[in-house]
């Protein structure tokens, strides 16, 4: 049986192949879709204030004590300060570039060993599917934050920013794995399958040459979700207590906010401030992929149109 | 063998099989660390300098040890997890040392479980039936502007919620109390202490409920049913002129409500871990807050008993509701 690519210059191909689906996909949805362009819109501006306005930061806002601490907002302080002596605004900035970090290494690593597990399973059948789906069925029913405080309060000493996007991606490849198989499921009695078996192709063949183009645009909804999911899942460990408290990230905000009784105290605009912001990054995250999931599936797009 | 024999069969065959594999993690998880656990934590406690009897540390180091997995050989190691789990015996907790950790996890318990059992079933019951009606007139007004809310509130996870509304309704019109489970503890049953219980229970819960309700029970039902009201049974309920309520009540909602059974089965384990988060924020006396005060007093006995039990409560939970499922779904019960 022959493995998919044979040569370096048929990987070229799949992989320029595969690129020009994917801006053909993106400029068709941002020109039907306008929930994808509001999200895009809102997103790009999180990405704007994490990634450039963050590095013109005059200090270093994660330190205590730079600035006079419990200042309402006022043109000196755009979003005011904190009891610990830290601008909201700066701070802000610096916790969404980590917190889309974390978002960022999760999708990378949890959706794409999602698919190609699901994939495979699904493409090859048989004991290996049954095992790989037991597997799965299990990881998508045990409690994932629990598990998650244990292993973040064990690692507490090592935690860095990278690692804990690493951790959340232990629980967010089950059930992307489990739908791709699904899909891979459906597909496999199509006669194009049939004809790519009598080819020649292996499972590996099949599985990049035949179901990948099919999955695609369900891959991209998932991956935006997968941010979403790990941004969501920092924010609950910080929130508890586990998350890395001298780093900072949205989550690590909220839970000095929350630490220091802002509301009870009075200074509203430091939790609220992360707190906006952190609902903003999801319904724009949503709003991208309910977009693309539209248009993936016809029979909405009909509806939408009608 | 019926076929509801062999579905009961494979409900428990896959609560097991959970169970197993997450204790198996949970076992596995302290032994990649480069570092041992145990002795570092009964140095934790030495470290405060407080005086405590020899025996109860030693009782506390034997069972860190088994509950760490890390007495004897693998397979005894294995075998000691196992048995202190079924036998409910957690060891002492550390922060309020020698008081075992069953007995404070019992005192937060009924906290949770009442909290979340009443907010779970108002929200789903709640969502799925707005979900429903909104999906079958979705070219109504109503229904878009919910539609409109749910895209809002279904990305966003329950504690920022929480946040949200503790923002607006304890803060900006202070009506219900910033956090706390009960304020005054009257001596016996009064209308007082009811009152008392249910205004401080009515952020947390709302909180549970409206993300829920609104946001994913709405969603999926509203797309389940716009689906299934264009197919032919229910198009020849409509030409047979029955009227929307009947159309409603017997095509449409019976066979909504066997896929969201199995969709509350698979997020039980989510509306979990966002109870214990708005515990958290809410400061309610649950197992969210203890779980919150275990792990600023470096409490690993405590965070581990709580992690295993949510495991074994989660999946009890699921099955339950699995073995539920045959009285909504007929094709369970007979062959």
């Amino acid at each position: 049986m022959t493995l998919i690519p044979r040569t370096g210059v048929d990987a070229l191909k799949f992989l320029g192949i595969g690129l020009a689906r994917f801006s053909n996909i993106f400029l068709e949805v941002f020109r039907t879709s306008r929930a994808f362009r509001v999200g895009l819109v809102i997103f790009a501006v999180m990405i704007v204030l994490g990634v450039a306005v963050s590095s013109f930061s005059p200090f270093d806002p994660r330190r205590w004590y730079l600035v006079p601490p419990n200042r309402p907002p006022s043109p000196e302080f755009p979003l005011g300060t904190t009891t610990n002596g830290q601008d909201v605004f700066w701070l802000l900035t610096w916790s969404i570039k980590n917190s889309l970090i974390i978002g960022l290494i999760t999708a990378m690593v949890a959706s794409h060993f999602g698919l190609i597990l699901g994939m495979l399973a699904g493409a090859r059948g048989g004991l290996a599917d049954r095992i790989l789906m037991i597997m799965t069925d299990s990881f998508v029913v045990i409690p994932s934050l629990p598990t998650l405080i244990l292993l973040a309060v064990l690692l507490r000493d090592v935690m860095t920013i990278p690692l804990m996007g690493l951790i959340i991606s232990i629980f967010s490849w089950p059930w992307p794995s489990r739908q791709v198989r699904a899909m891979v499921l459906s597909l496999r009695e199509r006669e194009f399958i049939a004809t790519s078996i009598f080819s020649g192709y292996g499972v590996m063949g099949r599985v990049f040459r035949d179901y990948l183009p099919f999955i695609l645009p369900w891959h991209l909804v998932n991956l935006t979700n997968t941010v979403l999911f790990a941004i969501s899942s920092e924010a609950a460990l910080a929130v508890i207590g586990v998350s890395i408290l001298s780093e900072a990230t949205l989550g690590v905000m909220i839970y000095w906010a929350l630490n220091y009784s802002a509301l009870f105290r009075g200074l509203w605009w430091w939790l609220i401030s992360p707190v906006i912001t952190i609902i903003l990054i999801f319904v724009s995250l949503f709003l991208i992929s309910k977009g693309i999931s539209d248009y993936s599936n016809p029979r909405l797009r009909w509806q939408a149109r009608g | 063998m019926s076929k509801l024999l062999i579905f009961i069969a494979s409900r428990i065959v896959a609560f097991v099989l959970t169970v197993v594999i997450g204790v198996t993690v949970v076992f596995i998880i302290p032994r990649l660390l480069p570092y041992n656990p145990v002795e570092a934590q009964i140095g934790f406690i030495y470290s405060i300098g407080q005086f405590y009897d020899p025996t109860a540390i030693e009782s506390l180091r034997q069972t860190l040890y088994e509950l760490y997995g890390l007495k004897g050989n693998p397979v005894e190691q294995y075998l000691g997890v196992w048995r202190r789990l079924l036998t409910l015996d957690l060891g002492p907790s550390i922060m309020s040392f020698p008081t075992p950790v069953a007995t404070l996890i019992g005192i937060a318990l009924p906290w949770t479980l009442g909290l979340l059992t009443f907010s779970v079933l108002i929200s789903w019951t709640l969502g799925n039936v707005i979900g429903t009606i909104s999906g079958f007139f979705n070219h109504k007004k109503f229904s878009k502007l919910l539609t409109g809310v749910a895209v809002v509130l279904y990305p966003v996870p329950y504690f920022i919620l929480a946040l949200v509304l503790m923002f607006t309704f304890a803060f900006l019109i202070p009506i219900f109390p910033l956090g706390g489970g009960i304020t005054i503890v009257g001596v016996g049953f009064s209308l007082d202490l009811v009152l008392n219980l249910a205004k401080h229970a009515a952020l947390p819960a709302i909180s549970i409920i409206i993300p829920g309700a609104l946001g994913w029970w709405f969603l999926s039902s509203f797309t389940l049913t716009s689906q299934k009201k264009t197919e032919d049974f229910v198009r020849y309920a409509e030409l047979k002129g029955l009227p929307n309520g009947v159309v409603l009540r017997r095509y449409l909602i019976r066979n909504i409500l066997m896929p969201q059974t199995t969709a509350l089965g698979l997020a039980l384990g989510g509306i979990f871990s966002g109870a214990l988060l708005t515990e958290v924020v809410y400061a309610y006396p649950g197992l969210g807050r203890l779980l919150y005060q275990a792990i600023i007093n470096n409490d690993y006995n405590m965070i581990m008993g709580i992690s295993l039990l949510s495991i074994l409560g989660v999946s009890l939970a699921t099955l339950l509701l699995d073995l539920l499922y045959p009285l909504i779904d007929p094709t369970v019960r007979y062959r």
